[in-house]
């Protein structure tokens, strides 16, 4: 399209059709003042501060509501605008109450720096403030809108960015006021936290609560949110070398934007809680010989840890000790830990806590795609034609991948939510198909066979670029779908309309803990991956399989090679050439043993088999299943060392405790779920002699016989770059990609030829009923913490938020076992019990109940078994059966 | 003599939202049959108004609050408007508005306790030749002196 030309203060601008003339000014440098207006925003035109004046007819604009037009001579800030702006300033100061000196927002208010710029000090106006009771019920936000000037940025953020609604304007003139239904509080509606109308508020009205520090941080600098697998952009506020304030970052390439959520937001004030660790610590004899907690130096610290290490390895071999490192810590520091395992050690016994979140089960679609599916931006959800969202809960889990899928869901993209409980994301859904647990696999296999007898494939995708088909079809053919509704509880026409949303579409799938963690995940994976290619998506922008990673660097860990059978950058330690390639990098020998999982880890601890573990950021007592069954197998071991950055119950039963430091307070990089590698930098330093985790293993390997001290991370993550050719892009600086080199041809390398072959059909004999266990739970996550809340748990405003963790059960349920809101149970299974409060649901459906994890210290893991942690393919703490009585 | 106000028509009000679910621009028009059915919008129904609309309850509630013809709360059976227009004005329509708030014992906006009448001032009826004028319910009455507003509220407090 032919671009518009228009003249600003005398300069000649040519722009798209369609832009706003603030717009077209802003691009060239030229500075109209705003209040309402925000850039991820649509235009709204409420504060008329960006006022211009159309030369040729005289008329007043709000400059963010008119389009640009042909030969427009527009002035910006001529006396007769200049003088307007300041009766809207003069008018909007004189309702305004005169706090400034105690207000939160402090330097950073919009209000007085825009007064400020015109000179605006006393109005001369009779004052009219419009005082509205202050609501600081909730720990998070504090609500003053006797300081709202109505710009409607909260609300907007609300509508378009976030998809929560809790908030709109309520009455009209004077009386005119953001609200939420029925003028609640908003910890009474259906408000999240997510803090973006407080990051928006161009005024006092929206502040984050904070009870140590109110005023303006002393420096604002940029970091990457540590919680879960998004990798949120954030400008973290510090003031005395203490995080006080964190916002989004706003940068144009991040994947929040303007958004970030109530974890992100509010809960990094976990930093600065007591329970940091400030200096290293061993368990030496106290007086009456018992063992105590005593800071020592990081040299007697580190040197106890290597010659134990060492002396352990001498007499009973490598395999005796195991190394768990962490789905939070960065890629340079995973490297770095799993080299000491493999090459100081010389072990394979390396794990990282992303095993509980069932990530290893990705692997399946690493081997089927050549890796080829792993880079996969989010905002290319946008351009698919269907999305199919399987057994995840963004709105808690990944909260803002939530927003985009209800923004897209909005913009008319039909979402297909399959899940058996009716989630947040289910009102915005064409199609919730409530599956009874479990039974995702039987319900995908009917889809393919569906689709393929309505002939709605895309043959020439699959003549193309799949092998296998026809017999994957003939498998298909023996599938009884009548069968598949009665074990999904579905109806045959959910299954239809299902496949008239399929038919011909381009499919996005977006997979959650539903599918990772329930047993026979694999398989569930493998015909996903089916359905993607009889779709012809795989390989397309908006055609990709998201996996959704709880945690920040759940993948990173992995790419690292924290994870006992596969090298840096997931080369498999099987392979005779991926060890040979590795072996020349570290100029090692590398042990062919398989290594231990974690769940291996704790039984070889709990059988006496190994006698030395050093954890890295992980807290096994909250994440695993059986917590005194593990508690006992820790208490087995000769030496365990715990490097961590919260005191917790494994510190008490640790050896050796060094300091380390959460991701604010060091530089690293972390890889999001999408394969994007951001790196960052310290923002404080951290808290009193704890130190960055690659400077402690730095430390540490130097004193295990290390040649060489790395002495800075940029050296570690140069060697990285260098070593793994997928971490080619890491730079440090802007955001990379995590860089594959599929033999797949879908993924359109030059010289990539080869085929995907469709997975087989398998199906999977359901566990037979328990009548002594009659109720099936679902345990998943609530947006209030993060995993098995560890960190969450630390934060004041999380811990004041005084989350219960209630129980859903259906109303028909509560019912007949008499239960009303509130009442305790106790829930149990075979392998022990919990008690929570009830509260009854219409989200879930009868004979499921739904438990939430991370609270009571993650008690719910009380429910299932540590043994099915052994083996990864077979892990299923999805769900479990359990009987419920009231006490 | 308190009285509870009239018992909700909730299936009646079901059969509203059900005529207008999903309608593009139906919220209004699904508003305004609620409020002439019931006399007012009852709070609970909002949320079940926004789900068949398909709007988060929020935003009904801004609808709600926003226009004066919508009501959150009962309102008396009767529901008297008096005019505060300029020509009214002129002719006496505050002292008609005090001789309404003396006999009903009620200021402006409120409602009696037995739910027989609700006082509201409008900005204009458009009746200014009948100046000063009032409404009650939909019945115009005009030319108002304090002997005639006396009568007229004696025939209504009768029924």
């Amino acid at each position: 399209m032919d671009k518009i030309v228009l003249t600003i203060d005398n300069k000649k601008i040519s722009c798209p059709p369609g832009t706003s003339i603030l717009q077209a000014a802003t691009q060239n440098d030229i500075k109209i003042p705003h209040l309402c207006y925000h850039p991820d925003l649509k235009p709204f035109g409420a504060c008329r501060l960006c006022l211009v004046e159309d030369e040729q007819s005289g008329r007043l604009m709000a400059s963010c509501v008119t389009p640009v037009a042909p030969d427009m001579t527009i002035q910006t800030d001529t006396p007769r605008i200049i003088s307007h702006r300041r009766n809207i300033v003069r008018l909007m100061i004189a309702e305004h109450p005169e706090s400034c000196i105690v207000c939160s927002k402090g330097n950073r208010c919009q209000l007085r720096w825009v007064a400020a710029q015109m000179g605006i000090g006393e109005t001369n106006l009779y004052a009219m403030p419009n005082y509205k009771p202050l609501e600081q019920a909730n720990p998070f936000i504090i609500r003053d809108l006797s300081k709202c000037i109505l710009c409607g940025k909260c609300i907007r953020a609300d509508h378009e960015l976030v998809g929560v609604g809790a908030i709109d304007y309520n009455s009209r003139g004077f009386a005119s006021r953001p609200a939420t239904v029925h003028e609640q509080g908003l910890e009474q509606s259906n408000c999240t936290f997510c803090g973006t109308c407080v990051s928006m508020c161009p005024t006092g009205a929206l502040s984050a609560k904070n009870s140590q520090y109110v005023g303006s941080p002393a420096e604002e600098s940029f970091s990457i949110c540590g919680f879960c697998g998004v990798g949120c952009s954030l400008a973290m506020g510090q003031s005395a070398n203490k995080v006080i304030d964190v916002n989004p970052a706003h940068l144009t390439d991040s994947v929040n934007k303007a958004t970030l959520c109530v974890r992100g937001h509010f809960a990094h004030d976990f930093l600065n809680s007591r329970r940091r660790i400030v200096a290293p610590m061993m368990a030496k004899k106290g007086e009456g010989e018992t063992l105590q907690m005593t800071p020592v130096s990081w040299d007697e610290a580190l040197d106890q840890v290597a010659e134990r290490l060492r002396h352990i390895r001498d007499e009973s071999g490598p395999q005796s000790i195991a190394f768990v490192g962490s789905s939070k810590c960065s890629n340079e520091e995973n490297y770095l830990f799993q080299k000491i395992a493999r090459v100081l050690i010389g072990t394979n016994n390396v794990d990282n806590g992303g095993y509980v979140s069932g990530q290893f089960l990705a692997t399946i679609l690493d081997q089927k795609t050549g890796g080829g599916s792993r880079p996969n931006p989010v905002s290319d959800l946008e351009k698919a034609d269907v999305i199919v969202v399987l057994g995840a809960d963004p709105n808690h889990s990944l909260p803002v991948v939530s927003y985009d899928l209800k923004r897209i869901a909005k913009n008319g993209v039909p979402l297909i939510v399959v899940d058996p409980r009716k989630t947040e994301l289910v009102s915005f859904a064409s199609l919730w198909l409530p599956v009874k647990p479990r039974t995702d696999l039987e319900l995908i296999n009917a889809l393919a066979a569906l689709l393929h007898e309505a002939n709605a494939y895309d043959s020439e995708f699959i003549d193309r670029y799949a092998e296998g088909f026809s017999l994957f079809t003939y498998a298909l053919s023996s599938l009884d779908v009548n069968k598949v509704c009665r074990m999904t509880g579905l109806e045959m026409k959910d299954l239809k309309a299902t496949v008239a949303l399929l038919e011909e579409k381009r499919i996005a799938f977006v997979i959650g803990h539903g599918i990772l963690q329930q047993r026979y995940g694999t398989h569930t994976l493998g015909a996903i991956l089916n359905l993607s290619l009889m779709a012809g998506s795989l390989g397309a922008e908006g055609g990709g399989i998201y996996i959704l990673a709880r945690e920040n660097n759940q993948s990173g860990a992995m790419d690292m090679g924290t994870v006992p059978n596969l090298l840096p950058g997931r080369m498999p330690l099987a392979e005779d050439s991926a060890r040979k390639t590795w072996e020349k990098n570290w100029g090692v020998k590398i042990s062919p043993d398989p290594g231990l999982n974690l769940g291996r880890v704790i039984k070889a601890a709990e059988s006496g088999q190994l006698r030395a573990l050093y954890i890295m950021g992980e807290n096994p007592l909250r994440s695993l299943p059986q917590p005194q069954r593990v508690k006992a197998a820790l208490a087995n071991l000769e030496l365990f060392v715990v490097q961590d950055i919260l005191d917790s119950e494994i510190v008490k039963l640790a050896d050796v405790v060094l300091p380390g430091a959460a991701a604010s307070e060091k530089s690293g990089s972390f890889t999001n779920l999408e394969g994007r590698i951001q790196g960052f930098s310290p923002v404080v330093s951290p808290p009193g002699k704890a130190k960055p985790d690659w400077e402690i293993l730095d430390l540490l390997a130097k004193r295990l016989g290390a040649a060489e001290a790395y002495g800075t991370m940029e050296k570690i993550r140069e060697e990285i770059r260098h070593l793994v050719p997928a971490y080619a892009d890491m730079n440090g600086r802007g955001p990379g990609w995590v860089k594959t080199s599929s033999p797949m041809a879908v993924f359109g390398a030059a010289g990539a030829r080869e085929k995907i072959s469709f997975s087989p059909v398998v199906s999977t004999a359901d566990e037979a009923a328990d009548s002594d266990y009659p109720f099936t739970a679902i345990l998943g996550s609530l947006r209030y913490h993060l995993g098995s809340g560890t960190r969450t748990s630390a934060s004041d405003r999380i811990r004041d938020f005084n989350y219960g963790g209630e129980v859903d059960i259906s109303i028909a349920d509560a019912d007949k076992l008499k239960l009303k809101d509130g009442d305790a149970v106790r829930i149990e299974t075979r392998w022990g019990g919990i008690k929570r409060k009830i509260g009854r649901s219409n989200r879930i459906e009868p004979g499921q109940l739904f438990v939430p994890l991370a609270v009571n210290a993650n008690d719910a893991m009380n429910l299932i078994d540590l043994n099915d942690l052994a083996d990864p393919d077979t892990t299923g703490w999805k769900t479990c059966a359990v009987k419920i009585t009231k006490v | 003599m308190n009285m509870k106000p009239p018992e909700i028509d909730w299936d009646r009000i079901h059969e509203i939202i059900e005529k207008h679910k999903g309608v593009k621009w139906g919220l209004i028009p699904l508003l305004q049959e609620v409020q002439e059915h019931t006399g007012y919008i009852p709070p609970e129904s909002i949320e079940l108004i926004a789900e068949a609309m398909n709007l988060y309850p929020s935003e009904v509630q801004g609808v709600i609050t926003f226009y004066a013809g919508f009501a959150l709360k009962p309102k008396g059976k009767y529901v008297l408007r008096v005019c505060r227009g300029t020509a009214c004005h002129v002719k006496g329509g505050r002292s008609v508005l005090r001789l309404m708030q003396k006999e009903l014992d009620l200021k402006e906006g409120e409602t009696s306790s037995d739910y027989q009448f609700t006082l509201e001032t409008v900005a204009c009826l458009g009746a200014c030749f009948l100046a000063p004028t009032m409404m009650i319910n939909r019945d115009y009455f005009g030319k108002l002196s304090p002997t005639k507003v006396s009568s007229v509220l004696g025939e209504y407090q009768k029924k």
